[in-house]
This record gives structure tokens, C-alpha cells and sequence, in this order.
């Protein structure tokens, strides 16, 4: 079958298959969609049934690149200044040190865990080991967006701590993408030919001037346009090159274009534009970077049971502990409570994004259990982190409830 | 003037980037696809600030940054994007198919066969007999007998009368005409494309049976009509198909529009049938079944996912422009462009007298159909292919033939939309005839 087929086919067969099994399912029972996706890709890939092969993965990798790429605009799209000004400052220092926080318990105990228990050399482990922390501190953004609209029917989306989640989500986002693309700046091979390879900070430096020149000249070159078929145009290019050009560079897409949606949504007039357009395409690309992940994935060889166990369960002790350590250093307490770090658990397209980027650039069986941990995560608290948000806040509002009676309560998350 | 600039900078930065970068994993693809959107954007607002067709823009910055140039696309990086070409071209097909409505078909239909056959007749012979007479101003023909220079020149007169649905589309698209002149151009185009399938096979089995050392065996009767009914059958499957979705899911409009276009292509090459007419049966059935504000969304949301492979189709085609042949080869080529020309001129005058069309409509159609492409290119290639001895010379003297074309053809089309008052003079402005409500 040929290579064009089998992506309509395999985008037609999941889409069709999320439709009716699991959007019913999703709609009635707050189950975030995606996760399915994976696991079509994994069964039609090539340890499977072999419909995707090997050579069909290679000739989609730029698409792969594409939408890992977009995916870093759309977030990047969400830093809006103006609108991140109108929220209390605490509540993005909480989310920064939680973020901190959680990288640095989950790739550090990864790292003992690989150089001590499974006898990596450091050199070696250093990467995987940070990835992993990179890949544990992103949070399912869709999940709380789900719950958010969900809980906004009633008055319980008006909690502070709704707001925390949303905060935190995009600084997981962040703080996840930014240490990603160092770690790649670290472990950078030298460039072909006979010039002088540049130093982890020359890389670090050369990733971030293709997002920042990059969005200041596509914020010069968009203008003001607002046809939305030309400034569809003219963004699919400017992500496109973006992409591109770091993946020729061998660094990640997500920093570059983060940057450039970053500063488009906060310099450009037609703002409501660009966010609009950036969304419209994010689903499909997601979808197809969802099954051909799956479709990538193989068995790690040598012990790989153990770090995998160990990444998921590290996460979901790191998060909530991390958020608690967070909440009390801020003195945030009263205002959040403890507790919310269980609804950060949910992880989505971003880890799954990051793994599948590392995968591309080293094809070694440390980044393939890398790429297995995000997989399995993903998969194991997906589904339902939409539900365990909404949980978790309406938990929070019932205890709120007395205090606020008792004109206890914290002012609002709003300046 | 401000994006060219923009376009300058980012052409620095991506060669200043080129030593430190490695080609693996279809990155340079990627790098050139989005500096080609961006190149091909930009030069296409230029020529339309100008006043010109914003493709013939397009395909300049095709040729300036392509391998005949500046070498930004590099011949790999055009292979690596040729599929792009495909889902360009199975868009355009299906586009042009959902244009048409079935009252219109069944109300003009007899008009547009009658102006199609007249110019395609017409041209045919000229062009056939300028290249005979002239056989001696063409390199490879000099020396070939007489059986063999009037198989050449049937084979070249059967591809030179193809004109461009992509061309045809693309300008409706960009300058949204829908009076009488755009769609009675559409119409013959459409028609022509199916007609001139069965006329190159003929002509392809003719020249094979005149020119000794053909590759291949002549096409059979049972193939040629496979090949258009069979289109006809896939294309009716899927819009009905098509249809059905609309019907009952209607949702993700974006992803589905492309994955049609893939699908179709794909269907249409493995059950080898002519893969134009099944998008276009595809688009026709699909639109005519659906109802109204359904099919428009999914032409819409086509029209969307359309728009920068458009951009990079166009680029594209001009970066496989042979700049040097096409000079080289200028002799020739202006005499049988003008032929060209005068047989469209006067072909399209002749029927549409004969369907009674109106003045406005006769006096303008035939600079619509300048235009060559896609169809026209595959076709070169076949006959390339077919005759090894001299397939090659031909092939160049035909794509030179359609790059100049190309690139003088949109010029043409848009001042007859211009000047029937269908398009605007200048982009942003109001049209004079606005377009039609379709009838339902």
C-alpha cells in the first residue's frame, strides 16, 4: 500500500474510531480524546500489524516535525501578557516552582536511578534523565480546558484555584519545552564539514534567535492582515520555516516556535486572528502526531521495565508533593489549598511531542525508554484528567464554602 | 515593498544557518516548503500590487529561488515535495468539480461542448501543421523522415491544445469571478481535460505506429475507456460518499478536505483511471448531492487547506522552469505560442458563434484558455517515456512550450475577468458583474 493511503486511511479509520467510540464516551463522561489515537497508531505501526512501516514514518517526517512545531506556536499563543498581568503574581511563582520543582525530583532520581541501579554513565544518563523531568513536568492542558468549560456552568469555575491550574499548566508547558530544548543545546553533534562546532550556549543561542528574529520579522511581515486566508498562509509558512530550520540545526522546534506564537499574541493587532488560525490547524496536525507516534514506538530492549515503572510512579508522587512545597513557600495555602497537585497529573500531546522529538534525534535504546515512559503516562492518566481536575476543584470549593461564609475567604485570583 | 524586505532578511538567516545544518528527517523539505510559502506569498503580492495574477508571482519566485537560480530549492528538496504538486493538483481537480452545478451543466452544457470542440479542432490542426511546416527550425526534427516528424507533431498539437484547470482555479479562487466568462472558461477547460485524454492516447498509438522504437504498446480501446469511465465510476462513489458524511457528520471539515484529496488521487492511481476527471466527478457529486450550505462549508474549508499549497504548487512548477532551454528554444517557440494563440482565438470566436453565446462572453474566453500546467507536464513526460530516440529533445521543446505559457497565460486570463468586469482592477476593490446565486 502506498504511503499516501495509508495516512488517509489511518487518519480516516481514527477518526472515525474516536468519533463513535470514544466522543460519545468523552462527551457524557468527561474522558479527554486523544489517548485512543495512540494506541491506533501503536496497532497499525510497524511492531503490529506492519501498516505503517518504517520507510512511511520516515517519509512523513517532515508533517511529524510540522506539528511538533505548531503545537510549540499554540502554546506559545496562550503567553498573552496583557491578559497573564490581570492575575495575582503568586500564582505564577507558585506554578514556576512547582514546575522547578518537579524536574528537578524526577530527573534527578531518574539519573541516580540510571547511573547507580542500571550502571549508565553519567555522561550518558544526564540527558535521558532530564528529558524524563522535562516530560513529567507537562501537564494536560486540554484536560483543564475541558474541565474549565465544564465547571464554568456552574459557580465553581470562579475558584482561584482553577485559575492556579490554568497558570500552571502553561508554565509546566514552559518550563517542560525550554529544558528540553537546553538539553538538546547540551548533547548538540557537531555540524558536518570543517567548521567550528558551537558551543552548548552558541546553540542555546542560535534556537532562540530563530524564535525571536523570527517573531519579530513575521510580526513585521503578517502586519495587519486579518484575511484569515492569507494569514493562514502566511503563518503555515513562517511555522513551517521555523520548524525547518531548527530541525536542519538538529535543535528542537518547540523552543523556536513557541517563541514566535509567543510574540505574535503579543504584538500583533490581529491577535484574535492568528490564535484562531493557529487553532484551526492544531487538531489534525495532532492527530496525525498522535498515531505516528504510536506508529513509532517499539520495545525498549535491556531493563527497561524498571525506569518506566519508576518515571510514572516519581510523577505522581512528584507533582502533587511539589505543588504542596510550592503552595507553602508562596504562602498560598489558604488562597489554593495543599491538595491541588493531583489534578496536574493528566499528561497530553506535549510529552508525547517532546519524547517523539527526542526520538528523532537519537535513535538510541535510552531515548526509546524515554520515548516508552511518555507513552505509557500519557496513556495511563489521559483519559481521565479532565475528571480528576473538575474533581479536585469542586473539592476545593466545598471546603471554601464555610470559610467564605464566615468571611474568611481569599480575594479573587484577579487584581 | 516591506515583505520583500522581511523576505530578504529571512533569505540571509536561512543562509547563514545552511553550514550548521544536516538534511536528516526531511528537514531541509520542511525549511524549504516554509521559505517557499513565505518567497512565493510575497513576490505573488508584488505582481498583484502591480496588477497582475498573483500566481504568475508565484511561479517568478519558483524560478528565481529554484535550481535554475539561486539554487534555495534544491533539486532533492523538489522530489522530496512533489507530493505536495499532487494534493496541489487533486484540490484544484475536486474544487473545479464542486464549481459546477447540475442545472448549469444541463442548461449550457450543448454550448460548451460546441465551443470546446470547435477550438480543440481547430488548434489541434494548426499547431500540427506549424510544427510540420517548421520542422526544420527544430534541432531533433531536421533529421527525421516524414512518418516520424507527423508523429511528432500530432503528439506535440495534442498536448500544446491542454489547458490548465490548476491556472483556471486558482485565478477564480484568487480574484473570486463567477460571472459568464469565468465559468464558461471553466467549463471548456474541464471538458477539454477530458477530451484531450482520449485524443493523446490516439495520437500517442498513432505516433507509435509512424515512429519505429517506440516503447510500449498502443493503448486499447478497453484501457482508454477504463480509464475515463472508470473515473467516472470512482468519482461517483466518492462525492456520493462524500455526501453521506456531509449528511450525517459534517464535522472537521479541514482535515477531511485534505484527506478527500488524498484519497482520491490514490484511488484514482491504483485503479488507474485518470485521476482529474475522478476528483472533478468527486467534487461535482459531492456538491450537487449535498445540500447548500453543507457542500459550501467543505468547499470552503478546501479553499482553506488549498490556499498555501496553491502557493507552493505554483512555486514549484516555476522552479522546474529550464530557463535556459526555454531561451534557447525561443525560435520555435514564439512562432507556435503565437499559433497557439490565434488557433484559441479563433476556435473559441468560431463556437461560440455557433452557440450563440454572448459577445461579451465570445470576445473574451480565449484568454482564458492560454494557460498551461500540470496535465499538460505529466503528459510531456509520457511521451518522453514513450520514444527514447528524440523523447527527450521533445520533452524540453514542450515544457519550454508550457512554462511560457505558464507564465503568460494567468496575465491573459485575469484581463479578460478584468475586462468583462468579473474581477476587480485592482485586489480589495468591488467587481463590476458580481457573482451569480447558484441555482437550486
Amino acid at each position: 500500500m502506498t504511503s499516501g493511503l495509508i495516512l488517509v486511511a489511518v487518519v480516516a479509520a481514527g477518526y472515525i474510531a474516536a468519533r463513535i467510540a470514544v466522543g460519545a464516551l468523552a462527551r457524557r463522561y468527561l474522558i479527554v480524546s486523544g489517548a485512543e489515537y495512540l494506541v491506533l497508531g501503536v496497532l497499525l505501526g510497524p511492531r503490529v500489524a506492519g501498516l505503517i512501516s518504517a520507510s512511511v514514518l520516515d517519509s512523513f517526517g517532515p508533517l511529524i516535525t510540522l506539528a511538533i512545531g505548531w503545537m510549540g506556536a499554540v502554546i506559545g499563543s496562550e503567553f498573552h501578557l496583557k491578559r497573564m498581568l490581570r492575575l495575582r503574581g503568586e500564582l505564577y511563582q507558585v506554578a514556576f516552582l512547582e514546575a522547578i520543582l518537579v524536574v528537578g525530583i524526577v530527573g534527578g532520581a531518574l539519573f541516580l536511578l540510571f547511573t547507580r541501579v542500571l550502571g549508565v554513565l553519567p555522561a550518558d544518563a544526564v540527558a535521558p534523565a532530564t528529558i524524563l523531568g522535562a516530560i513529567a513536568v507537562t501537564t494536560s492542558s486540554s484536560g483543564i480546558a475541558l474541565a474549565a468549560r465544564r465547571l464554568a456552568r456552574d459557580r465553581t469555575a470562579r475558584t482561584p484555584l482553577l485559575h492556579q491550574l490554568q497558570v500552571a499548566g502553561g508554565m509546566d508547558a514552559a518550563v517542560g519545552i525550554l529544558t528540553f530544548g537546553t538539553v538538546l543545546c547540551l548533547v548538540h553533534l557537531p555540524p558536518p564539514g570543517d567548521i567550528r562546532p558551537p558551543t552548548p550556549t552558541e546553540w542555546a543561542v542560535i534556537g532562540g534567535a530563530i524564535g525571536v528574529l523570527g517573531g519579530i520579522v513575521y510580526h513585521l511581515f503578517l502586519g495587519g492582515e486579518r484575511d484569515p486566508d492569507r494569514l493562514f498562509i502566511s503563518l503555515a509558512g513562517a511555522i513551517t520555516l521555523a520548524s525547518g530550520t531548527a530541525a536542519y540545526a538538529r535543535l528542537s522546534p518547540l523552543v523556536p516556535t513557541m517563541l514566535i506564537g509567543a510574540i505574535l499574541a503579543n504584538t500583533a493587532r490581529n491577535r484574535h486572528e492568528i490564535v484562531q488560525v493557529l487553532h484551526r490547524v492544531q487538531r489534525p496536525l495532532y492527530l496525525v502526531l498522535l498515531i505516528f507516534a504510536g506508529a513509532a514506538w517499539r520495545v525498549p530492549g535491556g531493563a527497561w521495565g524498571l525506569p518506566l515503572v519508576a518515571f510514572v510512579l516519581l510523577r505522581l508522587f512528584a507533582k502533587p508533593a511539589a505543588a504542596r512545597v510550592a503552595t507553602r513557600l508562596s504562602g498560598m495555602s489558604r488562597v489554593i489549598g495543599g491538595n491541588w497537585g493531583i489534578a496536574l497529573v493528566g499528561q497530553g500531546s506535549l510529552a508525547i511531542a517532546i519524547a517523539l522529538n527526542y526520538r528523532i534525534f537519537d535513535d538510541s535504546d535510552l531515548s526509546n525508554v524515554v520515548f516508552t515512559a511518555a507513552l505509557v503516562s500519557v496513556l495511563a492518566t489521559d483519559l481521565l484528567s479532565a475528571r480528576v481536575v473538575r474533581a479536585v476543584v469542586r473539592r476545593h470549593h466545598r471546603r471554601r464554602l464555610p470559610l467564605a461564609a464566615a468571611g474568611a475567604g481569599a480575594g479573587p485570583p484577579e487584581r | 515593498m516591506r515583505r520583500a524586505v522581511i523576505l530578504l532578511v529571512v533569505f540571509a538567516l536561512v543562509e547563514l544557518l545552511r553550514p550548521l545544518g544536516s538534511a536528516g528527517y526531511g528537514s531541509q523539505a520542511l525549511l524549504t516548503f516554509g521559505f517557499l510559502i513565505l518567497a512565493a506569498y510575497t513576490v505573488g503580492e508584488i505582481a498583484a500590487a502591480l496588477r497582475g495574477p498573483a500566481i504568475v508571482g508565484y511561479m517568478v519566485a519558483g524560478v528565481v529561488f529554484g535550481p535554475a537560480a539561486l539554487a534555495t530549492v534544491s533539486p532533492e528538496a523538489l522530489t522530496r515535495l512533489a507530493p505536495v504538486s499532487g494534493l496541489a493538483v487533486a484540490l484544484i481537480a475536486f474544487l473545479a468539480g464542486a464549481e459546477l452545478r447540475w442545472e448549469e451543466l444541463r442548461d449550457r452544457g450543448i454550448a460548451l461542448l460546441k465551443v470546446m470542440s470547435a477550438e480543440l479542432l481547430l488548434g489541434f490542426v494548426a499547431l500540427a501543421g506549424t510544427l510540420y511546416a517548421g520542422r526544420g527550425f527544430v534541432p531533433f526534427m531536421r533529421s527525421l523522415p516524414a512518418p516520424q516528424a507527423i508523429a511528432v507533431a500530432v503528439l506535440v498539437a495534442s498536448i500544446a491544445i491542454v489547458h490548465s484547470p490548476a491556472v483556471t482555479m486558482a485565478l477564480l479562487t484568487e480574484t473570486r469571478a463567477r460571472g459568464p466568462v469565468a465559468r464558461t472558461t471553466l467549463g471548456v477547460v474541464l471538458l477539454t481535460d477530458v477530451v484531450v485524454v482520449l485524443l493523446f492516447s490516439g495520437t500517442l498509438s498513432l505516433a507509435r505506429t509512424l515512429a519505429p522504437g517506440a516503447e510500449g504498446s498502443g493503448v486499447s480501446i478497453g484501457t482508454l475507456s477504463w480509464e475515463i469511465l472508470g473515473a467516472l465510476l470512482v468519482g461517483v462513489i466518492l462525492g456520493g460518499a462524500i455526501a453521506v458524511y456531509l449528511r450525517f457528520v459534517n464535522e472537521e471539515l479541514l482535515l477531511f478536505a485534505v484527506l478527500v484529496a488524498f484519497l482520491g488521487s490514490e484511488v484514482a492511481r491504483l485503479a488507474h483511471v485518470e485521476a482529474v476527471l475522478t476528483l472533478v466527478t468527486t467534487g461535482f457529486v459531492a456538491e450537487n448531492l449535498s445540500h447548500r450550505s453543507r457542500g459550501e462549508a467543505l468547499r470552503h474549508a478546501m479553499e482553506r487547506s488549498a490556499a498555501p499549497v496553491f502557493v507552493v504548487f505554483f512555486a514549484l512548477s516555476g522552479a522546474t522552469i529550464d530557463v535556459a532551454a526555454v531561451v534557447t528554444l525561443l525560435p520555435i517557440l514564439v512562432p507556435l505560442a503565437l499559433v497557439r494563440g490565434a488557433a484559441i482565438w479563433a476556435g473559441t470566436r468560431a463556437g461560440a458563434r455557433w452557440a450563440r453565446l454572448p459577445r461579451e462572453v465570445s470576445g473574451n474566453l480565449w484568454l482564458g484558455l492560454v494557460s498551461q500546467a500540470g496535465v499538460a507536464i505529466g503528459l510531456a513526460s509520457v511521451v518522453a517515456e514513450a520514444f527514447p530516440t528524440f523523447g527527450a529533445e521533445l520533452r524540453t521543446l514542450l515544457l519550454a512550450l508550457i512554462a511560457l505559457n505558464q507564465l503568460v497565460g494567468p496575465i491573459l486570463f485575469r484581463r479578460a475577468l478584468v475586462r468583462s468586469g468579473e474581477a476587480p482592477a485592482r485586489p480589495g476593490l468591488p467587481s463590476a458583474v458580481p457573482a451569480p446565486s447558484p441555482p437550486r
